[in-house]
């Protein structure tokens, strides 16, 4: 797992193979960041479920979208952007693992790694602590970080599917930007096409080399 | 449902802070349609006439309640001005993550008066607001000046969105637009040359405020619901990978085409007219203005293997062409090659100017050459230097956008106000008539698109509110054929039929109201055409709107909203003193036969007064003078509209001693020609 | 039986990889056509194609003509040696 974790961290990666061993959580959040628009639906609806009541400020997001010049894979140039989401690492997660208090504990639905207000004191170790930049702090002082909405990402529901990668010709599955599947699950949408898994394989291959360009 | 007012008097330098009330929001919906009322106050105290160069101009930008709160149908935010080109109405949209982060700054509208002594640009930081000195940003790009205040202002409390203008701007262009975040330009009506009036350079904003939404989970699941429609429509996915691009060959095939200007319908160029714009150039992500399903737009960066023209512009990047950008340079001046084209279409954002304007003044010259009405003599005189004038010619074009941009010679003069002004200033130089050469529409608007087989895109030329355009009544039902549609408005078939006049006018009439109440929540209008009747901004994207300001309507109290926006802009222009004759378009589109396509042969003039007259009985305004009537005024509770336009002789029947009426409509001061 | 010539633009063309093919019809109908290229190309063509509300061609979007730029709807006839040209697009920018 270490080293599952020590990859992603130096590739800026979010992805997990179909094949690969994802710790822990059972669904899970994934990105795929090269089609990434910068739309910020994600960002608002986040907001929107999580900010007090009535009021939309993306101040409350726990996630967001950054202009990603050094890990986006189809930029060469600081094109492309990418969702900064919680990964929900293995056990224990590093932002959990900094905390003085242990103010961190697994959510018994989700299995998410979720912060008990009352517990934590405002040190921020956690941002810091995060190998992603998912942990934000609120105007309050408040640390937000994913909770995957109670199994019910609103993110992954605002993020609209986007038309199929080209590559000589070759169509690749339309896939939106955000998922929150069980791994197995996962794995069916990548098999939903005859060779849909390896083609998606190669596919990210590809676009880590920079070969193919989302589809516009 | 309250929003934030900004007012700003540069002259002075004085900020004042107020609240729009709910009430406003009840009578104009929000958007476009509370900056009309913004503005129709100002000129209740200052001179509707004065020179919209002058300091008593008003200079507004506002978002509509839907804008940024994650609705999906995107985000546009508005200026509304007097125009300084065309001298009537003037508005003009644009995207971005601009109007976005407007709104978190919590001001949702900003209304600037006066003129700064020197040039200078507003930071906008929440509540806080200072005028800046902008020495520094005057004489550069909207790529640089962005760039720039971004550096400037930082990434503390939020990340910096900017509207600029460029050089065109400062120089008081007429046909200058105000770009957003350095690419993304409001072009249309001029609002670059305004803010350059009022030595404004730049808005910049940030905010990390909160937006109120009366029923936010009645929003999400409204979003959710148009998200799913969205994913559902297959042919989203044709316009989420290339935009308006598609078009392109669409055109070709009906006969929509705009060709040096407008001497032919078809493009000829094999490359322009083909897609080969998507095959051959990598697009490195798809991006998005903000808050949008569809994303339509991309990035381009070229790499010189594309053509034998692409090695010129090894490693620029921009956003892709557009329809309009092709339109304006691959048809209005013929030129042939894509990297071409999106050469084009960069610089003329980069120096902030409208390209249907200015390529119909380019095209304008360079049609007179072609046809030796000037000699050699005549062209140095106008450039100061030869200037060969071949069509296509991209670095000739790209010095002439420069002459415009910077004022240099009197080419640039002349046509610093596009193309009409232009055609009319030259004509009377040389005491020969070369009008029937210019393209134009209301107000003297150019527009690159092939129009005479389109009797409803005709008439949109002709009656717009912001002078000829298409997108204040979308003739969607007939250039399309939508036959299916018609029913549905109309209960027959007849108005998707382009050979005929019947129900034509009424298109416009209907289109314009429901496009006014989309560009008054704020959001874009391309959603809407994917599925004009699922999405029908009087019911599916009134719930959206009744999500976020509470502010419930049945679906006909809505076409009445959007009707009295129509009605408000109009009697603006009536209080300029333009009439049914100022409802026009020019004589190539009229009476010159459409030269090529499926629809050769077929003249404006055959159908324009009979949809004119239908257009005047559908909006119940006066057929003879083009003036509303009291009655319909009163029906829209615009009684006190109607007050002021009896005051200014300009309500059809009541005719009174009071103040002169004004005929003749003038752009702002002629330059002239300097020694 | 009669031949018609199909041309496809844009999103038609990613579908059905080429630009145009001939393609022989036993009646002279719009139907048939759309019939034949649904089968040929599978759902997202039917998708393009077919508007399900209404079961006619689909025209959210979307244009069909034929060779004198008139827009085809389902119960359309068809001449032999006919264009009917496939297209997507909305205009505008």
């Amino acid at each position: 797992m270490q080293e599952t974790r020590q990859k992603e961290l130096v590739n800026g990666e979010v992805w997990y193979r179909p094949g690969d061993d994802v710790p822990n959580v059972p669904t899970k959040l994934f990105a795929l960041q090269n089609l990434c628009t910068d739309c910020k639906m994600c960002e608002v609806a986040c907001s929107l479920i999580h900010s007090p009541e009535g009021e939309l400020n993306p101040v409350w997001t726990r996630i967001k979208i950054d202009h990603a010049p050094q890990v986006s894979r189809v930029s060469k140039d600081g094109f492309g952007f990418m969702p900064a989401i919680c990964h929900h690492c293995a056990n224990p997660p590093p932002c959990a693992e900094v905390c003085p208090t242990d103010a961190f504990y697994y959510d018994p639905e989700t299995q998410a790694a979720v912060i008990d207000q009352d517990k934590c004191i405002q040190c921020m170790e956690c941002v810091p602590g995060c190998p992603f930049d998912t942990v934000f702090v609120a105007p309050t002082g408040e640390l937000l970080k994913c909770d995957l909405c109670g199994g019910d990402p609103a993110c992954v529901k605002a993020c609209s599917t986007r038309p199929e990668m080209l590559n000589a010709g070759k169509q690749y599955p339309r896939l939106p930007v955000l998922f929150y599947e069980e791994k197995a699950a996962f794995g069916q949408i990548l098999r939903q096409k005859p060779e849909a898994r390896d083609e998606v394989g190669i596919m990210q291959a590809m676009l880590s080399k920079g070969k193919v360009s989302s589809a516009a | 449902m309250e929003g934030g007012l900004l007012r700003v008097d540069l002259t002075t330098g004085t900020i004042k802070k107020e609240r729009i009330p709910h009430a406003l929001f009840e009578r104009w919906v929000g958007g476009s349609g509370i900056n009309d009322w913004l503005m129709w106050e100002h000129f209740l105290k200052h001179d509707p006439m004065c020179d919209p160069r002058s300091p008593d101009n008003i200079f507004i930008f506002g978002v509509g309640p839907l804008a940024g709160v994650g609705s999906g149908i995107g985000v546009k935010g508005r200026l509304t001005f007097k125009s300084p080109c065309y001298g009537i109405f003037g508005d003009s949209a644009g995207g971005g993550k601009f109007p976005y982060m407007v709104r978190f700054s919590g001001f949702d509208y900003i209304v600037v008066t006066g003129k700064a002594p020197k040039p200078v640009y507003l930071h906008i930081c929440n509540e806080e607001v200072t005028i800046c000195d902008a020495t520094h940003l005057w004489g550069k790009g909207c790529e640089e000046t962005h760039e720039m205040l971004k550096q400037e202002l930082g990434d503390y409390p939020s990340t910096t969105h900017t509207l600029s203008i460029g050089q065109a701007g400062e120089n008081q262009v007429g046909i200058a637009g105000v770009v957003s975040d350095g690419w993304r330009i409001h072009a249309r009506s001029g609002g670059g040359g305004v803010m350059g009036s009022k030595n404004l350079k730049a808005i910049a904003v940030q905010g990390n405020g909160g937006v109120k939404i009366d029923n936010p989970n009645g929003l999400l699941e409204w979003s959710d619901d148009f998200r799913q429609k969205l994913d559902g429509n297959e042919a989203a996915y044709g316009f989420k990978r290339r935009g308006t691009l598609g078009a392109v060959e669409m055109y070709q095939r009906i006969g929509g085409n705009f060709w040096r200007n407008n001497q032919g319908a078809l493009f000829r160029g094999e490359e322009v007219r083909s897609d080969n714009w998507v095959k051959k150039y990598h697009k490195y992500s798809e991006v998005c203005s903000s808050d949008c399903y569809i994303a339509c737009d991309g990035r381009y960066k070229i790499e010189g293997h594309e053509s034998e023209q692409a090695k010129k512009f090894v490693g620029e990047t921009f956003r892709h062409p557009e329809y309009l950008t092709t339109a304006s340079g691959a048809g209005a001046m013929d030129i042939r090659d894509w990297a071409e084209v999106a050469h084009w279409g960069k610089i003329t954002n980069d120096y902030g100017i409208d390209n249907q304007d200015l390529s119909c003044s380019i095209g304008f010259i360079m049609e007179l050459k072609q046809r030796e009405l000037i000699s050699d003599r005549d062209v140095e005189e106008l450039f100061g230097k030869p200037q060969s004038l071949e069509w296509g010619n991209i670095e000739d074009i790209e010095e002439l956008v420069k002459n415009v941009s910077y004022q240099t010679n009197p080419f640039g003069w002349l046509f610093r106000d596009g193309a009409y002004w232009g055609a009319l200033r030259y004509s009377e130089q040389k005491g020969q008539n070369f009008m029937k050469y210019a393209i134009y529409g209301k107000g003297g608007a150019s527009f690159t698109e092939e129009m005479r087989p389109f009797p409803t895109w005709m008439n949109n030329m002709a009656v717009a509110s912001r002078g000829s355009d298409h997108l204040k009544g979308i003739g969607l039902i007939e250039k399309f054929q939508r036959k299916d549609l018609s029913k549905a408005y109309f209960g027959t078939p007849i108005a998707g039929d382009p050979t005929v006049p019947d129900l034509k006018g009424a298109c416009t009439a209907v289109l314009e109201n429901q496009v006014a109440l989309i560009n008054s929540y704020g959001v874009c209008l391309f959603h809407w055409l994917l599925d004009p009747l699922s999405y029908a901004p009087e019911s599916y994207y009134g719930e959206a709107y009744t999500a976020v300001t509470g502010i419930d309507r049945t679906k006909e109290e809505r076409m009445l909203d959007g009707e009295r926006i129509c009605n408000l802009e109009k009697a603006y222009n009536s209080r300029l003193g333009l009439r049914r004759e100022h409802d026009t378009i020019c004589e190539r589109w009229m009476h010159e036969p459409c030269p090529e396509g499926p629809n050769k042969g077929r003249v404006a003039a055959d159908m324009f007064e009979q949809v004119l007259d239908e257009y005047y009985e559908w909006r119940g305004w006066d057929k003879e003078t083009g003036l509303q009537t009291r009655k319909k005024l009163e029906e829209l509770g615009m009684e006190d509209v109607a007050d002021v336009l009896a005051a200014d002789n300009a309500i059809a029947g009541e005719s009174r001693s009071g103040r002169a009426v004004h005929v003749e409509m003038k752009a702002s001061d002629d330059p002239g020609i300097p020694d | 039986m009669i031949t018609v010539q199909a041309e496809y633009t844009a999103r038609f063309k990613e579908i059905t990889q080429i630009t145009s093919e001939t393609i022989q019809l036993e009646q002279p109908h719009m139907a048939e056509l759309a019939q034949i290229l649904t089968t040929k190309y599978g759902e997202r063509m039917e998708a393009l194609l077919i508007d399900p509300k209404t079961q006619d061609l689909n025209t959210n979007g979307t244009l069909f003509v034929d060779s004198t730029g008139r827009r085809l709807f389902i119960d359309d006839t068809l001449a032999d040696g006919e264009t009917v040209s496939f297209m997507v697009g909305i205009a505008g920018g």
